[in-house]
């Protein structure tokens, strides 16, 4: 039984974990998504490299909505202008593809500053209704401006370079999605514990009471928009590496809610829960599709005629539900697994 | 100049529709200090009803009449209030007390459920909404009006007059007005506040009514109706998120600004031109035209 966590000190409060087992489950986790590729055939790596980019957006949406408290209903304009950038710079310029994913992020987040500059002075409601115009405007830019984009018949994207010699596309953009993860999760959890984390959780509690601590409002406001943009954007640069091709119709508003539901899913401002979140709600129609599938029901023409509305029905019911029931999403069950298994036999 | 005003007046009809789904935001924004991101939804299912309505009625010898539209005005109206009733019961009134973000979420997962049941039910394919209001041109000088888009803009104005009359004059708008300042003060006051949400949202489905039956006679009853409430989120900002009247305004001068954009500087325009407008709005005057400052204490 593990007992007295207390702490000392104040580095031990924010240490990145208290106790050596957890990193031993860390490396184990992580040799287990190394060895994936070797293991595994294309349509679970698929699914596998689909969960790692999207965590890498969720994770960014998190530290925005679920750290810094500022609602945004328009991730999916972010993700978009991630996968043109990668799209334009390696077909038309000829970049490579790992410059080109840098770009990626640093036009989202450059792009963000033209939202969160008019931004700072909503709050709530009136900030999560401009990201949604936000959304709209850079679909209909990346429409209009044809030259550039191709307009609304989207455009190819040159593959990946091998990480190493010998390895095909798919399994590559794996283990690059991988390594990109696990340096945007150890990024998240070093930005959560640090002071500017803490800032954005003042914001978060109260935006007024935390300028009166004297946190300046309009930077770390600024600064939540602009990493949340960039973490997008390289997302949306992975996902076009893995699709070969980026389509202005992807990045409707339903992707921004699907990236919400993923935070509140996981967990509202936890990494731990943005991870899950993903895993779960990116894995959850396969698996009913594996599961109810192929009995040649009225499910298969259902799911085969309608997946999008089955989808959105998935979506909206899960994130219902966990609302109602468990607000604390996956990582608060998490937690509360663990806790009851520690505490074993005296916990109720 | 023909040009001009035709594209003015069709502006304030597609406006008048608009205004109708902003008035919807605002009320429910009033009263409970929620956005509710399914109206649009909302204006859609009403839309789909009075569509079932219409041509489950057997229609007569010259085709569908003008007689049904004595059931399919009240039903759609009817059906519309008791679903809004209905949804507020079962999914908004148990996330009492839960943070702003939660409650916005439930109406946001509301109301991609309800779009996915409707294509599921409905499908993909746009149905043919039988004439109703005949397709009479009335000529106004330069300005040539189909019978239907004079009928909208008739109902936003008696809609916007009853709304007035309803907060300005009557106990039931007192008691929300009362509970929008401070639901605590309200209660104490012995308002009966669960009632005043439930009223908020009957009255927002009345203005999703009347915008879904605009949109039945003025447009197409298809799976993309729910965009038209995706783009009233500007007249709703430029209004004031808690202006009921702003709501409508806003809702008249963002459908003229979209036609005349779309008009003269070329089709994608009108798209984002709402959205553009309240971008510059915004960092001027944050809570739009008539919204009410929010004055906090720490």
């Amino acid at each position: 039984m593990r007992s007295g966590t207390f702490k000392q000190s104040y580095a031990e409060l924010v240490a990145l974990s208290d106790n050596p087992v957890k990193w031993a489950w860390c490396a184990l986790a992580l040799a287990a998504a190394l060895a994936l590729p070797a293991l595994a055939n294309s349509y679970v790596l698929g699914l596998a490299t689909t969960i790692a980019v999207t965590a890498i957006a969720v994770l960014g949406l998190n530290l925005l909505t679920g750290v810094a408290g500022q609602l945004s209903l328009g991730h999916a304009g972010f993700l978009a202008l991630g996968a043109y950038t990668q799209a334009i710079l390696g077909t038309d310029h000829g970049w490579p593809a790992l410059p080109a994913l840098a770009a990626a992020g640093m036009v989202a987040a450059l792009s963000s500053l033209a939202v969160g500059i008019p931004s700072l002075r909503l709050k709530g409601l009136y900030l999560a209704l401009t990201t949604l115009g936000f959304s709209v405007i850079v679909s209909y830019l990346l429409v209009m401006f044809e030259g550039i984009t191709r307009g609304p018949s989207g455009m190819p994207v040159p593959p990946l370079m091998p990480l190493v010699s010998g390895l095909d596309h798919g399994r590559s953009v794996y283990l690059l999605a991988l390594l990109l993860l696990v340096a945007f999760v150890l990024a998240t959890l070093n930005l959560m514990r640090s002071k500017i984390g803490r800032a954005w959780a003042a914001l978060h509690e109260h935006d007024i009471a935390a300028s009166a601590m004297g946190i300046n409002l309009t930077a770390y406001k600024l600064l939540a928009f602009v990493v949340s943009a960039f973490y997008a954007g390289v997302a949306g640069g992975l996902l076009a590496l893995q699709t070969r091709y980026v389509n202005v119709d992807t990045f409707g508003v339903l992707l921004s809610v699907e990236a919400l539901a993923m935070v509140i899913v996981g967990g509202i401002g936890r990494v731990t829960g943005a991870l899950l979140g993903t895993a779960f709600l990116v894995g959850l129609p396969e698996l009913i599709r594996l599961g109810f599938g192929g009995t040649g029901s009225w499910f298969d023409t259902l799911f085969a005629n309608h997946a999008h509305e089955v989808k959105e029905l998935l979506y909206g019911a899960v994130i219902l539900l966990f609302l109602r029931l468990e607000p604390e999403g996956l990582a608060g069950i998490w937690r509360k697994a663990k806790r009851f298994w520690v505490l074993w036999p005296l916990s109720k | 100049m023909d040009f001009l005003f035709n594209l003015l007046v069709s502006g304030l009809v597609v406006g008048g529709v608009y205004g109708l789904i902003a008035m919807g935001f605002a009320v429910i924004y009033r009263a409970t200090g929620m956005l509710n991101f399914a109206q649009g939804e909302l204006m859609m299912l009403a839309a789909y009803i009075a569509y079932a309505l219409a041509t489950w009625m057997p229609a007569g010898p010259q085709g569908p009449d003008a007689g049904a539209l004595w059931l399919v005005v009240p039903g759609t109206l009817a059906a519309a209030m008791v679903a809004a009733v209905l949804l507020e019961a079962l999914f908004i009134r148990p996330m009492a007390g839960e943070s702003m973000f939660a409650k916005v979420m439930v109406t946001i997962a509301l109301a991609v459920m309800i779009r996915a049941g409707i294509v599921l039910a409905w499908g993909n394919e746009p149905q043919l909404m039988p004439r109703l209001l005949g397709n009479a041109l009335i000529r106004l000088g330069p300005v040539a009006l189909y019978t239907p888009q004079v009928v909208v803009l008739l109902a936003l104005a008696l809609t916007s007059a009853a709304t007035w009359a309803l907060f300005a004059r009557s106990r039931a708008g007192l008691a929300m007005r009362a509970t929008a300042n401070d639901e605590s003060a309200a209660l104490l006051m012995g308002i009966d506040v669960r009632r005043v949400y439930t009223l908020a949202w009957a009255l927002a489905a009345l203005y999703a009514g009347l915008a879904g039956l605009a949109c039945a006679f003025l447009f197409s009853v298809d799976p993309t109706v729910y965009s038209l409430g995706l783009r009233s989120f500007p007249a709703t900002i430029l209004g004031g998120l808690d202006s009921v009247l702003g709501g409508a305004l806003g809702g008249l001068v963002i459908g003229v600004l979209e036609n005349l954009a779309g008009g003269y500087l070329g089709r994608g325009m009108k798209d984002i031109v709402g959205f553009l407008l309240i971008i510059v709005v915004l960092m001027v005057k944050p809570y739009g035209l008539f919204g009410t400052r929010r004055i906090e204490r720490v």
